[in-house]
């Protein structure tokens, strides 16, 4: 039936939060690939990725007091997405991980990734003044 | 006097009171409705930390003056930036 087939092959707004192991952070940017070649070979797309990169946690998870952040925007559909989260909770290098409903397509860069850009260009900054000293 | 207004009535006249006489007099906005609204972001730490006491609590809404419906996306938020430790669950961790 064709109402059937809509409902199959609707796509909806997801938003990824992936927190890995920091031992495991060189894994991040093979991990970014296989999962954006997880969505676009399922007819998906992906909007947005952001790599917060290893950040302070506000409490200590598995013992380690940081973890390195992922971000993704994608749309898919239901059925991708939730195999997409089943295999974030098999792998031993992703020790949290969030997937939430989004309203649409993310416009520019999240609020947090500004506060990692910010905190960055801190770090040049003393960085620079202390070889100044 | 008392016993006649039963103790509900009693409860409530005491509360206003309370609520009129102490530093929150001034009348606080919604800070997501009306003009320049703020989106509720559980990404955005800096907003929500407006939100959550010192020792990490979530702050009841007519002390912020955020409307009902905020007040419930800005506790969704706030627990979700808990579970993805981007704020804290107390403050003695």
């Amino acid at each position: 039936m064709e109402s059937n087939e809509v409902i199959a092959s609707e796509t909806r707004h997801y938003e990824l939060v992936l927190m890995v192991h920091p031992d495991q952070s060189e894994q991040v940017p093979g991990m970014i690939d296989r999962c954006k070649s997880f969505v676009t070979t399922r007819g998906g797309t992906v909007h947005r990725v952001e790599d917060w990169g290893r950040r302070q946690l506000a409490y200590p998870i598995l013992k380690v007091a940081k973890a390195h952040y992922l971000l993704f925007n994608i749309e898919c559909s239901k059925s991708d997405v939730r195999e997409l989260d089943r295999s974030f909770k098999f792998n031993d290098a992703i020790i949290r991980h969030l997937c939430v409903l989004s309203s649409g397509i993310p416009e520019g860069s999240s609020a947090m990734m500004r506060v990692v850009q910010q905190e960055a260009a801190k770090k040049v900054e003393t960085g620079v003044s202390s070889q100044e000293n | 006097m008392s016993i006649r207004m039963g103790g509900r009535n009693g409860v409530k006249k005491r509360f206003r009171k309370q609520t009129q006489t102490a530093l929150f007099k001034r009348k606080k906005v919604c800070r997501f409705s009306g003009k320049n609204p703020e989106v509720v972001d559980y990404k955005n730490i800096d907003l929500l930390k407006d939100f959550v006491s010192e020792t990490g609590k979530i702050i009841p809404a007519r002390i912020t003056g955020t409307s009902a419906k905020f007040q419930r996306q800005v506790t969704v938020a706030v627990k979700r930036a808990r579970f993805l430790a981007l704020l804290s669950f107390t403050d003695n961790h």
